[in-house]
């Protein structure tokens, strides 16, 4: 399979392939750009107008909130607002759905490319566009581009993307997880011109609302875009009036250039090498029982990183992403590692960044591959990775550690899709969107948030179950944080939830499934740490509930009742929940961090009272022994401990051994050292000899295989969803039996070489 | 003989006292807040106010006629996290509610730059551990119907449970149970009998609104301050008796009115916030009485910058609150929260040659390099001393003297990082306050659909007045008023004298239109019966009692809510007709010219009343001449002020705020001071004493 490093540049135009900027735009020459930015700025002007400009973008989002008014906007924030510079730069993006920033940019610049002779670049003008060739994460998320010109010259641009309920396709709601096409998808759009003038051009408004089911909250929405432009690019244009077009430009680009040099800092303070993570997507059809792989590498170069995924499996089915997609995707990670400290302006590091994927995959499909569900699976599949990847390549700079972070919760999304008629007798479909609760992942300093969203839409809500009930015909029997959901580790994933519902004052409801991570754990630890619940739904039907509010006890979980389980299927189609069937679902929680025996054990007893942690798993995974009142009795816990990692070791843990001062640590539990002018790496407990730090550390390491369920009291049987075996790897130190690192991998899968570090000896 | 309105304000640093006689005679007194036990400091204010009208104690507190008393004892004891122990009681199934936090981490008020910084991003500690929380059988559907009947055994279990726990307080929140009372009503009574002395706290009685989420944190934060503000209030009413006050102590709250004394007992969490509503409140009285209806509030202090808006007279409100990442239901006067005030820290990255500003604040300790208390990041407050705003032998009269060489001192080492000089680092760090300020109440107005063009700014607190002058003329608005010069610094205090007695009373009844008339009427008849209850019970004449309705309506599948007046207090056919309308008025009003959606139908959501009684009103004197003559008495010696828009330092006019005349006009750049505050006037700008003694800051044209 080819590289995209090594395909024709007019080949990657967005029609089959993804579009791909050219490090040279072609803009058309009648088009003027206004260039000029002033180098001499004073700190105090610098700060007034970058603040200024920063409200912008935040009086955009809120402005397409506030005239919008839909749950997607309002709850799910799924919409992202930004400023680029002339040329399609970033200066700014929104804190709110992250994955629509890295399709902007791409957008911008391909209608720099494509549109600036024919139809035209012009003051007044404003560009539809959800193609997701040319760059959007797929079809229901709804560009709205707006030039902004000043005194005949195209001064920079203001853009907003908002989702959709339904813009057509064989599903409603767009997202068609049966589609085997993007022709069986909804409409496609590339770049229009909708308004010209600052005059909508009702043809094209109406050919785009034909589409859709809902045309008019699909009509409003786009009133809501358009507000939000307009109050953006007259904002832009007075601060142009007040501080002069070239100021505010310098200001712009000097945004980007600080952006930049504060990424610089950051690289130059880590060493080169590469980092690898491997992960596994299933179901990509209703019916499909394969496992997909999904590979995703880093390789840092001095001042450059470059993102392959070459390994991943060919596009197949309606799970799907396209270039941009990826892209977009692994943007959101290297924005909350590394960008975090920059305002959103991400601008500066893409200039050191190549994005060089395969396509015909998974995460980089060519057109006409269903992409429909992407954000819900290949770009959360492409996302979540980037976090180990990049966490591991910062954790060799003790002070970049601090901001690192484990996979999050609802890494895959367990679609919850039902229909019917509802208690007020009218006709209803809803997506549950309870799973963006999610939870965040541990840190290398401390334990990850319960149910604290989802990482890549930072500042959502879900719903209460009151609004939920109110609008559609379910009783809640619970909706509750789910004790061993976070994966173990010296420090614990945060917990996700699991919600639980009967049909109430309906016949019945009918329902699909959607889902992947149900066999294969997708929120995966690091350096030790072990992954989080699968996704995970429990379905039993003609239970005694009515008997039990009859005699007035509630249950407080699925399996308290009686009845007669069934299993669901990750596509299920069209099935049918009666009154007395029990339906559940539990979303994948945050990954944890570092070796459990680590973990403090008053730490362990306190996350058992607080329903963290079953007893069970305290000592199965912790190895915490808690005394009769619940706290941790610290002699038997540290007897337990010592006698399992006893058991770990290889020849009685009698190994070569290095001394002399660590170089760095590369993970929480490998250091590296020299060792006769070469560098290795060691354990970082008992300096155990861990081989070349150019080869693979685990091929050392005393490795242990077992069967995927080991790795969390969640996981349970793969055959329900898949035919091969997912395997769970631990790779121990062989002089003192410390964790160091664990794997999830296909059982035919090689031991993946996740790091290789190009330390210099010297 | 003369008898007194009395406001008294704890605030963090200083408790404020503002007593006001029938005559318009106003006195205004301070003594520093005393957190071992703030009724000291409220005896302390009240004693320096007797001392200054030369009356005994006894004799002074005789003769108010009301006290009304805003407190931050709940804030205080809520951010120590010193409340009580707390069990929650609530529906099986959905006892993680509160931790949950509908998987949002509280994002109100939060640094942005920590926003997508998740180390940096933790929920907050949970009021109550999950340890304390059961779960018992009932359940109520959304149509107000019982599912499962309470089980009384389980719950006689839970609340032995929570008893051999320990617990000083319990609430009890059930879904759905706005719509279904009794359940919750029937566990306060099981409570009552196996623990009688113990604060419950139900939700239908602190919050009935739609939501478990915010209904179970309101509930859950109003035990937890229940037992502490018991002690408090019932100490303090009981030594304001002891020494002579006769009436019934009135407490302010977040509504913008004051309650008795019993329901700030049961209800303590409609004090949050009340010192700062206060503020907005007094703005109210004083905008009625000058004609101005529309006014955004300001108030600096040295750790705090606090907006309201006030639009036709009536302040802003907003009905979910957040306290310390915690978002609770709560119909309170809107203040945010937007900076750190004079405190806000200036800090330079040499690499990019950058200035930056708060948010991060020194706070009260270590505080500005100029207090001496050890800090060493230059603030807001230390660049005013450089700029020789502040006069640094007279701050807050003279009570704290300040160390102008300290801050000139580290000022000057960020000067040196930025290649500019002192008093243009200094003047930068200003400016980028005023201008980010400006940015955020122009954010905060352009959200609720106001034009900041059409408002008049109030600029009080002590380091308003510094400052209110450019980020006003930033904002665009008419002019800035620093209220009733004398007592600027104790703004609250007044607004708490000034406010009326107010119980909201809301009712969710959630309807898609058409609309059920009578279900609604029978609703509001409800609200009406509560209030008038309440009423006489306090012994409200009829006379002095307004009831004033109102409703919030969206459209149905959208989450906008928008209230609505509803005259009359009933629906009736004819005036659905009018309600859509003036619905669809405010909502474009609000979400921008055409953002509503006439083909949608309407939902009905909250029913209001908003039941108030007059309080004696303040009068304020007025003078009947304006003279244009500045009492020479008023000038005093000149100082070296810096000015940016002349890029030079030079002699200042200064005056006493305290001797300016009605009528009495100041062309800039000049400084005039108060005892508590600083007029900075700078170049283009004029002063003038109105008839009140308020000062306004007009620009030029």
């Amino acid at each position: 399979m080819t590289k995209i490093s090594d395909i024709a540049p007019e080949r990657l135009d967005g029609k089959l392939m993804g579009y791909v900027p050219p490090a040279r735009l072609r803009i058309a020459k009648k088009l003027k750009l206004h260039t000029r930015g002033s180098r001499r700025i004073d700190p105090i002007s610098f700060e007034v107008i970058r603040h200024a400009l920063w409200h912008v973008n935040e009086e955009h989002g809120a402005t397409i909130q506030r005239v919008s008014g839909s749950p997607v906007a309002m709850y799910a924030l799924d919409l992202n607002p930004s400023i680029l510079t002339e040329d399609g730069e970033f200066v700014y993006f929104g804190p709110y759905m992250q994955y629509m920033s890295g399709v902007t940019d791409t957008q911008v610049k391909w209608i720099l490319e494509n549109r600036g002779d024919n139809p035209g670049i012009r003051d007044g003008d404003m560009f539809l566009a959800n193609d997701p060739w040319v760059g959007a994460a797929h079809q229901q998320d709804v560009m709205l581009i707006c030039p902004v010109f000043w005194k005949g010259e195209l001064f920079c641009w203001v853009t907003n993307c908002l989702h959709q309920y339904d813009i057509g396709g064989i599903t409603p709601s767009s997202f068609c997880p049966s589609a085997e096409n993007a022709y069986e998808e909804g409409i496609c759009i590339p770049p229009v011109k909708i308004v010209e003038g600052n005059e909508i051009r009702r043809d094209i408004e109406e050919l785009y609302l034909r589409a859709s089911r809902k045309p008019d909250a699909v009509a409003l929405d786009f009133r809501a875009q358009l507000a939000g432009n307009i109050a953006a690019r007259d904002r832009i244009l007075a601060l142009v009036r007040k501080y002069g077009p070239d100021e505010v430009k310098g200001v712009m680009k000097r945004i980007i250039d600080n952006a930049e040099r504060a990424f610089l800092d950051k690289l130059d303070r880590l060493p080169d090498g590469v980092w690898r993570d491997r992960t596994y997507i299933e179901c990509c059809r209703p019916g499909d029982r394969r496992v997909h792989r999904v590979c995703l590498t880093l390789r840092k170069v001095g001042r450059k990183l470059i993102f392959e995924n070459d390994g991943t499996a060919p596009q197949d089915g309606a799970m799907n992403a396209t270039f941009s997609g990826w892209r977009g995707s692994l943007m959101v990670a290297l924005n909350q590692l590394m960008c975090w400290d920059q305002y959103f302006c991400v601008g500066g590091a893409l200039r050191h960044v190549e994005f060089n994927p395969t396509p015909g995959t998974i995460n980089c499909a060519n057109f006409p591959a269903s992409v429909s569900t992407a954000p819900i699976q290949s770009m959360e599949i492409s996302l979540y990775p980037t976090y180990n990847v990049l966490s591991k390549m910062l954790y060799c700079d003790p002070q970049m550690r601090r901001d690192i972070m484990c996979i999050g919760g609802t890494s895959q999304w367990p679609g919850t899709l039902f229909r019917g008629t509802n208690q007020w007798g009218e006709y209803y479909g809803y997506v549950l969107i309870d799973p963006i609760g999610g939870a965040i992942g541990a840190f290398a300093q401390g334990d990850g948030i319960n149910t604290g969203g989802q990482s890549r839409t930072p500042i959502c809500k879900l719903p209460n179950i009151e609004h939920t009930e109110q609008d559609f015909p379910l009783l809640f029997l619970y909706r509750k944080e789910m004790v061993d959901s976070g994966g173990a580790g010296k420090w614990r994933g945060g917990l996700s939830a699991e919600s639980c519902f009967i049909p109430h004052r309906t016949p019945f409801i009918t329902q699909d499934t959607t889902s992947s991570g149900n066999a294969v754990p997708t929120s995966t630890g690091m350096m030790g740490g072990y992954p989080a619940t699968v996704n995970t739904y429990k379905f039993v039907r003609e239970t005694d509930i009515h008997a039990r509010f009859a005699r007035r006890s509630m249950p407080s979980d699925i399996d308290e009742l009686a009845g007669r389980p069934e299993g669901l299927q990750l596509r299920q189609m069209n099935f049918r929940q009666n009154p007395a069937d029990v339906y559940a679902v539990m979303w994948s929680a945050g990954g944890g961090f570092g070796d459990p025996f680590e973990r403090d054990p008053e730490r362990v007893a306190d996350d058992v009272a607080e329903r963290a942690v079953s007893a069970a798993a305290a000592r199965a995974i912790y190895g915490v022994v808690l005394a009769a009142d619940g706290s941790a009795d610290a002699a038997a816990t540290a007897a337990l401990r010592a006698e399992r990692r006893r058991a770990r070791v290889r020849d009685g843990g009698r190994v070569a051994r290095i001394g002399g001062a660590a170089l760095a640590h590369l993970t929480d539990n490998l250091a590296v050292k020299k060792h006769r002018g070469r560098v290795h790496t060691c354990c970082a407990k008992c300096d155990a000899d861990l081989g070349p730090v150019r080869g693979n550390y685990k091929e050392r390491c005393v490795m242990e295989e077992q069967d995927v369920a080991a790795a969390n009291p969640h996981i349970g049987d793969y055959k329900r969803y898949i035919d091969e075996q997912p395997v769970w790897r631990q790779f121990f130190c062989p002089g003192c039996g410390a964790l160091i690192e664990n794997e999830v991998a296909r059982a035919g899968d090689p031991i993946l070489a996740d790091i290789e570090v190009d330390w210099k000896a010297s | 003989m003369k008898h007194y309105l009395v406001g008294v304000d704890i605030g963090g640093t200083f408790t404020d006292c503002v007593v006001l006689d029938q005559d318009g005679g106003i006195t205004a007194t301070k003594a520093p807040s005393t957190p071992g036990n703030f009724a000291d400091g409220m005896i302390d204010a009240l004693t320096v106010a007797a001392e200054r009208l030369g009356l005994p104690f006894g004799e002074f507190l005789g003769r108010i006629r009301v006290l009304t008393h805003g407190t931050t004892v709940g804030t205080n004891a809520l951010i120590q996290r010193k409340g009580a122990k707390v069990g929650l009681i609530t529906t099986r199934g959905i006892e993680d509610a509160i931790h949950i936090m509908r998987g949002s981490r509280g994002i109100h008020s939060r640094d942005l730059d920590k926003l997508v910084h998740f180390p940096e991003s933790q929920k907050p500690v949970p009021i109550v551990p999950k340890r304390l929380i059961e779960g018992v059988s009932e359940r109520v559907d959304c149509f107000g119907e019982v599912v499962v009947p309470l089980n009384e055994d389980e719950v006689r279990a839970a609340v032995a449970r929570l008893l051999a726990a320990g617990v000083e307080a319990i609430g009890v929140c059930f879904l759905w149970s706005f719509k279904h009372k009794a359940h919750e009503h029937r566990v306060r009574e099981i409570i009552g009998e196996m623990a009688p002395q113990l604060f419950v706290s139900c939700s239908v009685d602190i919050a009935p609104k739609w939501g478990e989420y915010e209904r179970t944190t309101a509930t859950a934060l109003n035990a937890y301050l229940g037992p502490v503000m018991a002690r408090y209030l019932e100490n303090l009413a009981a030594r304001l008796q002891a020494a002579g006050y006769r009436h019934p102590l009135s407490i302010a709250q977040c509504g913008g009115g004051s309650i008795p004394l019993d329901r700030a007992l049961e209800a303590p969490l409609l004090t949050l916030d009340s010192g700062p509503v206060s503020g907005v409140t007094g703005s109210v009285f004083l905008g009625r009485l000058m004609g101005t209806p529309n006014i955004i509030t300001t108030d600096m202090g040295g750790t705090s910058f606090d907006v309201g808006i006030i639009f036709e007279h009536q302040p802003a409100y907003s009905f979910v609150a957040d306290v310390a990442q915690y978002e609770y239901f709560l119909p309170k006067v809107d203040i945010q929260a937007i900076g750190a005030g004079g405190g806000s820290m200036a800090r330079v990255d040499a690499a990019t040659r950058t200035l930056q500003v708060g948010p991060q604040s020194a706070g009260a300790a270590p505080g500005p390099v100029c207090y001496g208390r050890g800090g060493t990041v230059p603030t807001v407050t230390d660049a005013d001393v450089v700029l020789g705003y502040i006069d640094p032998d007279n701050f807050l009269g003279g009570r704290i003297r300040l160390d102008r060489a300290a801050a000139t001192a580290a000022i000057a080492a960020q000067a040196k990082q930025l290649g500019l000089s002192v008093m243009e680092t200094a003047a930068g760090i200003a400016r980028i306050a005023e201008f980010k300020m400006a940015d955020i109440i122009r954010k905060t107005t352009v959200q609720k659909g106001f034009d900041p063009r059409d408002f008049v700014l109030y600029a009080f607190g002590g380091a308003g007045p510094v400052h209110a002058s450019v980020f006003g003329a930033e904002l665009g608005v008419k002019k800035v008023v620093i209220p009733l010069r004398h007592i600027a610094s104790t703004w609250c205090a007044l607004g708490a004298a000034s406010a009326d007695i107010l119980h909201v009373y809301e009712q969710v009844d959630i309807q898609v239109s058409p609309f059920d008339v009578a279900r609604a009427n029978r609703s509001l008849a409800a609200l009406e019966a509560q209030a008038r209850a309440r009423m006489d019970k306090d012994g409200i004449a009829r006379s002095r009692r307004r009831y004033a309705f109102s409703v919030d309506m969206r459209h149905k599948g959208q989450i906008n809510e928008v209230e609505v007046p509803l005259p009359g207090g009933r629906l009736t056919a004819a005036l659905l007709a009018s309600l859509r309308e003036r619905f669809y008025v405010r909502y474009e009003q609000l979400y921008g010219h055409g953002s509503s959606y006439r083909n949608a139908r309407l939902e009905l959501v909250t029913l209001r009343l908003r039941a108030s009684a007059e309080t004696p009103r303040p009068k304020l004197a007025k003078a009947r001449t304006l003279t244009a003559t500045i009492p020479a008495a008023a000038k005093r010696p000149a100082r070296p002020v810096y000015w940016a828009e002349l890029k030079k330092t030079r002699p200042t006019p200064i005056y006493d705020g305290a001797l300016l005349r009605p009528g009495n006009r100041i062309a800039g750049p000049a400084v005039v001071e108060t005892t508590d505050t600083t007029v900075v006037i700078h170049p283009r700008r004029t002063l003038r004493v109105d008839a009140y003694g308020n000062f306004e800051i007009l620009f030029a044209a």
